[in-house]
C-alpha cells in the first residue's frame, strides 16, 4: 500500500533520514520504534508531504506521492496525528472535527460524525467546548477522531500515548486496534516499544536515520537486542 | 458638541477598523506586518476617483448616486483584492521560509513601489474627488450627521458583520482560524494553506479598498501618500486591539477614531495624531498584547 524507497530527508541542516526503506501492506499495523532523534517523526512528516525527501521515492497505492503538497496527501487517503496532538485550541471540539473533514464534502462529514461519536462518546458530550479545554487523554482522542474524519486509508500516529496515564494510554491502544479492525491501515511511531509491538503486526527499528531491523512484531518482542535496547531489560 | 465629535469619531474609526482588519488578518496567519497594506488603501481611493469620475462623465451618477457609489466600491474592491493577492504571490510567497525580516523588507519595497507607481501615473499633486455629496444630512440634538457619514457607518458595519460571519460560520472561515492557530497542523488536516493565505489577502485588500473609496469621498481629495499615514494609523489600531485579533482590530479602530475626534476638538487639532500614538504607547506599556490580544509565544 505504502512504499518508501531509499528516502533521504533533512530536518533543518541535519540529514535526518539516510536512505530508509519501509513497506506497509493493506490492513496492517506497522510500528516504528527507536530512540529520540532516530528520525521517526521526520519519516511521518515526509510521508505527509510537510518534508520533501532529498532523494528516493514514496509510492502510495502504486502512485508516486513525494512531490505533492500536504493537503493533497490527505485527499488521497493518508492522515496524520502528529506528536503533541496539536488540537486547535480555540476551535470547538466539533469544529476541530469539521476541519478534519476539510477535504470531504459536507454530506460526508454528516455521515462520518455519528460513527466517530460512537467510537468516542466523550467527544459528543464535549462537542461545543473549546479544544484547548480538554484533558490530555481527551485531546488525544480528539486528535485521532479528527484524523479519521478525513476517512483515511492509512493513518499515521506519532506518539499517541505520550504524556498519558497508563490506563488512558491503554484505552488509546485499544481504540487503535478497533480502528484497524474497521479496515484502516496504521503506521505507529511509539516510544513505548512494548505496547506498540504488542499491538502491531510488524515493526521497524530505527537508529540515527537508518532502519536497523525489520521483522514481525512477535520476533522483535523476543529479540534479545531489542529487548535490551528498547524494552528495558 | 460631544455628540458631534462622537459621530465624526465613529465615522473615522469605522474606516480605521476596516484597514486595521487587513493588518490583523495577515498577521494572524503569516506573522507578517504587511507594510504595503496602506498602499492598497491608497489604490482603492484612486480607483474610487477614477471610477466615480467615469460614472459621472457618462451621466450615471445623475441617475442614481447611491447605486453609482456602490458600483464604485465594488469595482475598486475587486481590483484591490486582485492587487493584494498578486502582491502576496510576488513579494511574500517566495520568502515564506526565509527569516522573518526578509518579507518585512519586501513589504516596504512593495509599498515604495506602489507609491511611486501611483505618483508617476496619476501625478504628484492632490486629486479632488468629484463633489457629489455636499453636506446634506440630518440634524438632531444640535449634531449633524451627513448622509455620507450614515453611508460609511452602515457600509462598514455590514462589512464587519459579514466578515465575522464568514470567519465564524463558513468552512473557509474556520480553515482561516485553524491556519492562524497552527499552520502546520492545518496543512496536515488537508487545508490548502496557499489558498487560505490568498483569501486572507483578498479579503483584507478588499476592505482596505472600501475604506479608501469612503475616505476619499469623505475628505474629497486623495494623493499618492495618503496610504502611509492611514496605514500607520490602522496599524496602530490593530496593535491597540491586539494584533491577530479580528474583534480587536474593530475595537482598536473605533477607539482610535474617537480619540482623534475628541482630542482634536477638546484639546488641540494640531495634536490629534499625538493622541492616537500617545494612546498606543500607554496601552503598550500597560497591556502589551493589546486590548483583546493574547500573550502568545514566538512561533517559528
Amino acid at each position: 500500500m505504502l512504499i518508501l524507497e531509499n528516502i533521504h530527508a533533512s530536518y533543518g541542516p541535519i540529514e535526518a533520514l539516510k536512505g530508509i526503506n519501509i513497506e506497509i501492506k493493506e490492513k496492517e499495523i506497522v510500528c516504528l520504534i527507536g530512540g529520540n532523534g532516530a528520525g521517526k517523526s521526520t519519516t511521518l512528516m515526509t510521508i505527509s508531504g510537510i518534508n520533501r525527501p532529498k532523494r528516493g521515492r514514496i509510492l502510495f497505492e502504486g502512485k508516486e506521492i513525494h512531490n505533492i503538497p500536504p493537503h493533497r496527501i490527505v485527499q488521497i487517503g493518508i492522515s496524520q496525528v502528529p506528536e503533541g496532538r496539536r488540537i486547535l485550541p480555540k476551535l470547538t471540539v466539533r469544529e476541530n472535527l469539521e476541519m478534519g473533514a476539510f477535504t470531504r464534502g459536507k454530506k460526508e462529514t454528516e455521515r462520518v460524525l455519528p460513527w466517530i461519536y460512537e467510537i468516542f462518546p466523550v467527544l459528543k458530550e464535549r462537542e461545543k467546548q473549546a479544544g484547548g479545554t480538554l484533558s490530555g487523554g481527551e485531546q488525544q482522542m480528539l486528535a485521532i477522531a479528527r484524523a479519521l474524519m478525513a476517512k483515511p486509508k492509512l493513518l499515521l500516529l506519532d506518539e499517541p500515548s505520550l504524556g498519558l496515564a497508563p490506563i488512558i494510554a491503554g484505552k488509546i491502544f485499544k481504540i487503535i486496534r478497533e480502528i484497524n479492525d474497521k479496515g484502516v491501515t496504521v503506521l505507529l511511531v511509539e516510544q513505548n516499544a512494548k505496547a506498540a509491538l504488542k499491538l502491531s503486526h510488524r515493526g521497524y527499528v530505527m537508529e540515527t536515520g537508518r532502519i536497523v531491523m525489520e521483522d514481525s512484531a512477535e520476533s522483535l518482542l523476543n529479540d534479545p537486542e531489542v529487548r535490551k535496547a528498547y524494552l528495558g531489560e | 458638541m460631544f455628540l458631534q465629535q462622537l459621530i465624526n469619531g465613529l465615522t473615522l474609526g469605522a474606516v480605521y477598523a476596516l484597514i486595521a482588519l487587513g493588518y490583523t488578518m495577515v498577521y494572524g496567519i503569516l506573522q507578517l506586518i504587511n507594510f504595503a497594506h496602506g498602499e492598497v488603501y491608497m489604490l482603492g481611493a484612486y480607483l474610487g476617483i477614477i471610477i466615480l469620475g467615469f460614472l459621472t462623465s457618462i451621466g450615471f451618477t445623475a441617475i442614481s448616486l447611491p447605486l453609482a457609489i456602490i458600483i464604485t466600491l465594488v469595482i475598486s474592491m475587486i481590483f484591490c483584492s486582485a492587487y493584494g493577492m498578486t502582491i502576496e504571490k510576488i513579494a511574500y510567497k517566495p520568502l515564506r521560509n526565509a527569516p522573518r525580516l526578509s518579507p518585512l523588507i519586501s513589504a516596504i519595497g512593495v509599498s515604495i513601489f506602489l507609491q511611486n507607481f501611483v505618483m508617476l501615473s496619476q501625478g504628484a499633486t492632490d486629486r479632488v474627488f468629484p463633489p457629489l455629496l455636499n453636506a446634506e444630512g440630518l440634524t438632531f440634538l444640535n449634531a449633524r450627521i451627513t448622509y455620507l457619514q450614515i453611508f460609511i457607518l452602515i457600509a462598514s458595519v455590514l462589512m464587519m458583520v459579514g466578515l465575522h460571519l464568514f470567519i465564524m460560520k463558513t468552512k473557509l472561515g474556520k480553515a482561516m482560524r485553524a491556519t492562524a492557530q497552527d499552520r502546520k497542523m492545518a496543512s496536515l488536516l488537508g487545508i490548502d494553506i496557499d489558498q487560505v493565505i490568498s483569501i486572507t489577502f483578498i479579503i483584507g485588500s478588499g476592505l482596505a479598498a472600501a475604506a479608501g473609496v469612503m475616505v476619499a469621498m469623505y475628505y474629497g481629495l486623495v494623493n499618492y501618500f495618503i496610504g502611509y499615514v492611514a496605514g500607520i494609523k490602522a496599524f496602530t489600531a490593530a496593535v491597540l486591539g491586539g494584533i491577530g485579533s479580528i474583534p480587536g482590530a474593530m475595537l482598536g479602530g473605533i477607539i482610535l477614531g474617537l480619540m482623534e475626534a475628541l482630542g482634536a476638538s477638546y484639546i488641540s487639532s494640531e495634536y490629534k495624531d499625538a493622541f492616537a500614538f500617545g494612546l498606543l504607547i500607554i496601552i503598550l506599556i500597560l497591556k502589551p498584547e493589546g486590548l483583546l490580544g493574547r500573550r502568545v509565544g514566538d512561533r517559528s
